[in-house]
């Protein structure tokens, strides 16, 4: 079905579409890929008054190396942009590896990877990977702008710290630690689904082997991607044993995640997943740690 | 509205376009057919896939005025017939030529988002491995094919488009090279050991077509046939892949009104007021119809003959709603949106009735009553006052004796759920009015006929006042064999004199239209200790939903298939003990219908995971033990004298059973000996939570339902001695307008492309059942032989007497004459043309049209049979499983077109296995759908498939004139128990409960620790 009426801004420059964010307040709406937006209006269970449509915004779509060894990813740059671009898979290979995991490929020609973050969907693995990887977001609006670490972005199940008026700009990704090392792990009933829980892990490991940082960030399984403190308080400034891992690993599904039963999977099932992929996630990480 | 410039196919265009309106739309609207409907409108399913700026993307989530300055390719831009007339075009794009080829068109529907996935796959990367294509064409869904000839098809055309073939050498007919066929003979090893199966290694033939395996009965080989065998081009490809417009709303009609249906959001409800006043008000509000406007009407919208095997318990509207979905008014509008909001102003006051939303409640002493409306007609043992739609009671030979006479009882309850067809064209119908004042019904049917006789009553008009046209279908597996939305557009028609379109979303797919039947089963076995089975029961609990459509023959069918393959040995042989008592009840949840294998697949997960934990409680190989019980040649149906669907039943004989061939050629595929019971083979080195395994399920099903289906055909021949072929039988994609093709045109001894077929329609073709119960080929294939060799006589009678004016001194007799390249060869050599022969008719000597025409049914119903095969890898800890290998070595007789019907197996397979693994419907305790999208309800997916193989062992069938049998069903019968054994072989989780999911085997895993705990 068409989607209920709206007007329509196609702003071409970024000074342009803030201008008409700030005039359009509660009734204005950034289209970015469209690929949660378009299908929500179809249904009618979005009915923007106003889109603001940032697909001619040529300077919000790019990936720059930044000096110090980490990336700033232009908000409309696309999924599949991003998947294949060689400096990503340079600095952050974790990355190209996770998005991959997202739909398939018409949806990641289309989908952005601002775009997934602002929408902020508890099962989707931008918004975690920004958590786990420290993201930091550069958030505009007419006359202004604020840097928000992801850890502080998301508010609840598509809900997030941004105004009507602002506009999510940029992606900024510091640049992984000497001796990082990274895993995803999740489980979905086929490869291709939605994940039933999943789990980001980034460690940091010294010359002895010894954990000096580790993210640990669980999604699917609460409202908003959920970063541990446990595996914090337990694994950093120790040698990451199995018998270490696996504590985390089971004080993380009893403390510190909240799945619900739905359609995926029911709250008991997931708790045990966390615990398993928790487990081997960050034995791969570490293994990977260099 | 909107000014939009870009350029489509390479020409620039300015439409006028309003905001909100998204590709899809404007490009159907323009006439651009070729992009498809799927229902969804959010990405899901692909089926309306352009190129935007030579990237796929969904144009459901695109709006028209973010084209503005882009360059949109659609099918419609890649490449067309080469030959039109005097006028010669560049042809199709290679890779519609390969798609063409191998066999990569079933229905169709999803070819053109295919091929234009791969055009942008293959200008970035012209050497795609195998794996990076099935990645680029994961977001498009295909119910038909399982993926395998749409990758093997793009991985030719990379070649092709690389330069490594010589193109003339993919369109040249060489005339195809038989197949690989292995020595028959007791001792002969089939096959070389081991795992050799590899995709590589299947046999390409000169035309480049992957043909599957083949092994050949020695009865099979002595005949020699031209066309039959052959892999012939699908007759309807070529339009397909050039995404014309062939389907049902692929139309334009001046003053189409759009329709939509009013769902009941409530379970079980009487209608105590409803107000359609505002809703008629709204502008743009054509008609709006509630129970008090129409007729009330008691019918059946199960798509079979006549008379209708099950009650008489629908309406096209009433004053109480069954389930959440049912109908409750229907409106007809100019736009979609305005019918929408017409129903958003409907206004409703419903009576809540208290739901049974579980079959084991159903009849319960104090259970609401489903359907109380006193024109209620009972069919067989049905009891509404029971909430009973059907019950089934057979008892063959003596189960109680046999029950005794074993060393062992086996006793143990499964559960199946409900699934959906999900073809990517969802339920579509246009109604109108011709100027003869006959209502023509364009539908995505499965059964043409049976429409116009089920709805004549239903609309106030005779059979003689309706035509019903079977256009294209974009798949059906079932679900199109109910009349199940064509009465609401010809309410609607009859209501406003205007043309109606009504298409399905996606939603009500999922809420409103018929699914596989859930069942419970109990079994229980007697065996005596060498594994001599000397009785088996059956009993079900079948919920047929709130209507009874097809309840009972679908259930009856879930033993009259599954319980007759195990008639145990020996003495129990010669009379086995069997029992099948079924119960099927109506609760408050969608109907469930006919899906492809129809009750079979409900009772070979019980009976087959039943038999593997027999065999191995008793120590015995789980193979061997099911071929010493298992039916053979020559031996009676043992359900063919105890009950045939409430007619009176007639003994069958078996003629041909390749059982033990399938056995032994699908072990050599899959390496089973190497496998099976091999512990190393069961770990994977350095992830010990994996473990491997591997698993069996033997199946049979039926061809035709005998004495009560029949198919008509007739064929004219034409001025150039070409024919047209008219079928009733109805190809939904499933390659039998090419299979009947190809039989006319042996008879007839002409190269396929000289029959033009034609299927269905009520006013043009002769009667056809349907498509269903794997009929098509067996019934409509016999009756297109009959009416070709009406034909042939013809011909060569006339040829004989030509052949005798030409050469005075040549004796010649008719029967002597043979029919081939297109000519009527005498013995001695000579011969006419069949264009001689038809201008001679047509024009010269004693003039006449030659025409003939056939029809069949069948006394019996010969049954193919398949052993299926699986690999697994399941992840312990989490309960993840992979599938990693289907193989289906099956005894389908005769095989007419090996690629159309390996792609009816690797379809099949794929199907069975969401069955397997990942699909259900689940209801909450309002009875509302879990699942009402292919997000929420998986399908598979390229990007997810295991590997696929086929071997055909080819019996000849005597009771058909080409020794065939049906392949359609039967792989939808055995994947779900053999990965359910191929789990059970890797970690010892015995599931009872299909779909197994990961929650599911881990549930069943922890069971299974917690019983060894406490040993
Ligand atoms: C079939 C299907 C399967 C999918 N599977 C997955 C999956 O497995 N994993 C997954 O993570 N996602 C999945 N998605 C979602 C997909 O990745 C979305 O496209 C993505 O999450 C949203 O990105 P978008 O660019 O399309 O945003 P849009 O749909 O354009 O916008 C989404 C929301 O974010 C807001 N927004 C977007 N950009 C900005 C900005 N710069 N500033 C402020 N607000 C903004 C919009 O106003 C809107 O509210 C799937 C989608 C579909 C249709």
């Amino acid at each position: 079905m068409k989607p209920a009426p709206f007007e329509y801004y196609a702003p071409t420059s970024v000074e342009e579409a803030l201008a008409t964010l700030q005039s359009l307040g509660y009734d204005g709406k950034v289209l970015a890929g469209g690929q949660s937006l378009i299908p929500a209006m179809n249904f009618r269970m979005a009915r923007p008054a106003a889109l603001v449509d940032l697909n001619k915004v040529k300077e919000l779509f790019y990936i720059k190396p930044t000096s110090d060894g980490g990336l700033a990813i232009g908000t409309m740059t696309r999924d599949s942009v991003v998947e294949k671009d060689p400096l990503v898979s340079e600095r952050f290979p974790i990355v190209p590896y996770v998005v991959k995991h997202i739909a398939h490929p018409q949806i990641r020609n289309r989908g952005t990877f601002g775009g997934a973050i602002a929408h902020a969907d508890p099962a989707a693995q931008i918004p975690a990977l920004s958590v786990a990887l420290q993201a930091r977001f550069l958030v505009r609006k007419q006359g202004g702008e604020r840097w928000v670490n992801a850890e502080d972005f998301f508010m609840g199940p598509f809900m997030t710290v941004l105004e009507p008026e602002e506009m999510l700009a940029e992606v900024v990704l510091p640049p992984m630690a000497k001796g990082s090392g990274a895993s995803y792990q999740q489980v979905s009933r086929q490869k291709g689904g939605y994940a039933q829980a999943a789990v980001i892990s980034v460690v940091v490991v010294d010359e002895n082997k010894r954990c000096k940082d580790v993210r640990v960030v669980l999604f699917s399984v609460g409202e908003t991607p959920i970063l541990s403190q446990t595996a914090r308080k337990i694994l950093v400034g120790n040698v990451p044993t199995a018998e270490a891992i696996a504590e985390v690993a089971e004080k993380i599904s009893k403390d510190e995640v909240d799945p619900g039963t739905d359609i995926h999977g029911t709250a008991e099932y997931r708790r045990h997943l966390v615990k398993v992929l928790v487990r081997r996630g960050l034995t791969e990480a570490f293994e990977r740690a260099k | 509205m909107k000014k939009v410039s870009f350029a489509l196919n390479g020409i620039v265009q300015h439409w006028e376009v309003a905001d909100g309106e998204t590709l899809l739309a404007s490009l159907r609207r323009e006439g651009y057919f070729g992009v498809k409907f799927g229902g969804c409108e959010k990405g899901e399913c692909g089926a309306c896939t352009v190129l935007l700026d030579g990237k796929p993307v969904n144009s459901c989530s695109l709006l028209t005025v973010q084209v503005e300055g882009c360059h949109v390719q659609t099918i419609e831009g890649m490449g067309e017939h080469p030959d039109q007339g005097w006028k010669k075009t560049a042809g199709l794009h290679p890779i519609q030529q390969a798609l063409v080829e191998s066999g990569a068109i079933q229905c169709g529907y999803c070819t053109p988002a295919f091929a234009l996935a791969a055009k942008a796959l293959l200008e970035k990367n012209p050497n795609p491995s195998e794996e990076e294509v099935r990645e680029a064409i994961a977001g498009i869904l295909c119910r038909c094919t399982g993926y395998l000839k749409p990758v093997q098809a793009i991985l030719k055309a990379a070649s092709i488009l690389r330069g490594e073939v010589d193109e003339q050498d993919w369109i040249e007919d060489t005339g195809v090279p038989l197949p690989v066929d292995w020595p028959s003979g007791a001792d002969q090893s089939p096959a070389p050991a081991g795992d050799f199966g590899s995709p590589e290694k299947l046999v390409l033939t000169r035309r480049k077509v992957f043909m599957p395996r083949m092994f050949i009965t020695p009865e099979v080989r002595q005949k020699t046939l031209s066309r039959v065998g052959k892999p012939e081009l699908k007759v309807d490809a070529i339009k397909l892949v050039q995404g014309k417009p062939a389907f049902a709303a692929d139309m334009e009609k001046r003053g189409m009104l759009i329709a939509k249906v009013l769902h009941s959001p409530v379970a079980h409800a009487r209608i105590k007021h409803i107000d359609l006043s505002k809703a008629r008000a709204l502008p743009g509000v054509a008609a709006v119809l509630c129970y008090k406007d129409i007729p009330r009407v008691v019918y059946s919208t199960a798509g079979q003959s006549d008379p209708i095997p099950g009650p008489l318990d629908t309406f096209s509207l009433d004053s109480k709603v069954r389930f959440v979905g049912d109908r409750v008014a229907f409106v007809a509008a100019e736009t979609e949106e305005i019918a929408e909001q017409a129903l958003n102003l409907i206004e409703v006051e419903y009576e809540p009735l208290p739901a049974i939303l579980d079959a084991r409640d159903a009849m319960k002493p104090n259970a609401p009553i489903i359907h109380d409306e006193p024109e209620y007609v009972n069919f067989g043992e049905s009891n509404p006052q029971r909430n009973l739609a059907a019950q089934i009671h057979i008892d063959i030979g003596d189960v109680e004796k046999g029950f005794e006479e074993a060393d062992r009882i086996y006793e143990a309850e499964y559960v199946v759920p409900k699934v959906q067809q999900a073809h990517i064209e969802p339920h579509v119908v246009v109604t109108y009015w011709d100027e003869d004042d006959r209502l023509v019904i364009r539908t995505s049917t499965q059964v043409p006929f049976h429409v116009r006789r089920i709805l004549a009553p239903v609309l106030g008009l005779p059979v003689k006042r309706i035509r019903v046209i079977k256009p294209r279908i974009g798949g059906g597996f079932g679900g199109k064999q109910e009349v199940l939305i064509e009465d609401v557009a010809a309410h609607l028609t009859i209501a406003t004199g205007r043309p109606v379109l009504y298409e399905y979303t996606r939603e009500e797919e999922f809420i409103a239209a018929r699914s596989r039947h859930p069942m419970r089963i109990r079994m229980k076995t007697g065996v005596k200790m060498d594994g001599t089975i000397t009785a088996n029961e059956m009993r079900v609990l079948s919920d047929t939903g709130a209507y009874g459509c097809h309840g009972l023959t679908v259930t009856g069918n879930t033993g009259h298939k599954s319980m007759a393959l195990y008639v145990g040995d020996g003495p129990y042989r010669k009379s086995p003990n069997i029992r099948f008592y079924a119960d099927v009840v109506y609760t408050n949840t969608p109907p469930a219908g006919a899906y492809r294998g129809y009750g079979v697949p409900q009772g070979f997960w019980p009976v087959e995971r039943h038999m593997e934990r027999i065999s191995r409680d008793l120590g015995l190989d789980p193979i061997a033990f099911r071929l010493k019980n298992a039916i053979r040649e020559g031996e009676l149906h043992p359900f063919s004298t105890a009950w045939s669907e409430g007619r009176e039943p007639r003994p069958e004989i078996i003629q041909t059973v390749g059982l033990e061939e399938c056995v032994r050629q699908g072990k050599a595929v899959i390496g089973w000996d190497q496998k099976f019971g091999n512990p190393e083979w069961h770990v994977v080195a350095g992830k010990p939570y994996l473990r491997r395994g591997i698993g069996v399920a033997l199946v049979m099903q039926g061809t035709a339902i005998p004495y009560l289906d029949m198919g008509g055909a007739s064929i004219k021949m034409n001025d150039d001695g070409s024919f047209n072929l008219l079928v009733g039988a109805t190809d939904l994609g499933t390659g039998s307008d090419t299979v009947l093709a190809q039989m006319a045109a042996e008879v007839l001894g002409v190269p396929v492309d000289d029959i033009i077929v034609y299927s269905s329609d009520t006013d043009f073709t002769p009667f056809d059942k349907g498509a269903y119960a794997s009929s098509t080929t067996y019934i409509s294939g016999a009756a297109v032989v009959k009416a070709a060799e009406d034909v042939a006589e013809k011909i060569k009678k006339r040829a004989a007497r030509m052949i005798k004016e030409q050469h005075p001194s040549v004796q010649v007799s008719p029967e002597d004459i043979l029919l081939e390249d297109r000519k009527a060869i005498a013995p001695g050599g000579e011969y006419v043309t069949l264009a001689q022969v038809a201008l001679n008719a047509l024009h010269h000597t004693d003039q006449e049209q030659i025409m003939g025409i056939g029809s069949y049914y069948s006394p019996v119903s010969p049954p193919p049979f398949a052993a299926q095969f699986a690999e697994v890898t399941v992840d312990v800890e989490t309960g993840q499983i992979t599938v990693d290998r289907l193989v289906m070595a099956v005894d389908s007789g005769v095989i007419v077109n090996p690629v159309t019907a390996s792609g009816q197996i690797e379809g099949g397979m794929t199907q069975a296995l969401g069955y397997a693994v990942c699909e259900e419907m689940v209801y909450d305790q309002y009875g509302r759908a879990r699942e009402k999208d292919l997000v929420d309800y998986h399908i598979f997916r390229a990007n997810e498939m295991p590997k696929l193989e086929t071997v055909f062992v080819q019996t000849y069938e005597p009771s058909h004139p080409f020794g065939v049998k049906a392949v359609a069903e039967i792989p939808m019968d055995g994947v779900a128990p053999a990965v359910g054994n191929a789990v059970l072989d890797a970690c010892g989780a015995d599931v009872f409960e299909n779909p197994i999911t990961p929650e599911r085997l881990w549930r069943a895993l922890k069971e299974k620790q917690s019983v060894a705990d406490h040993h």
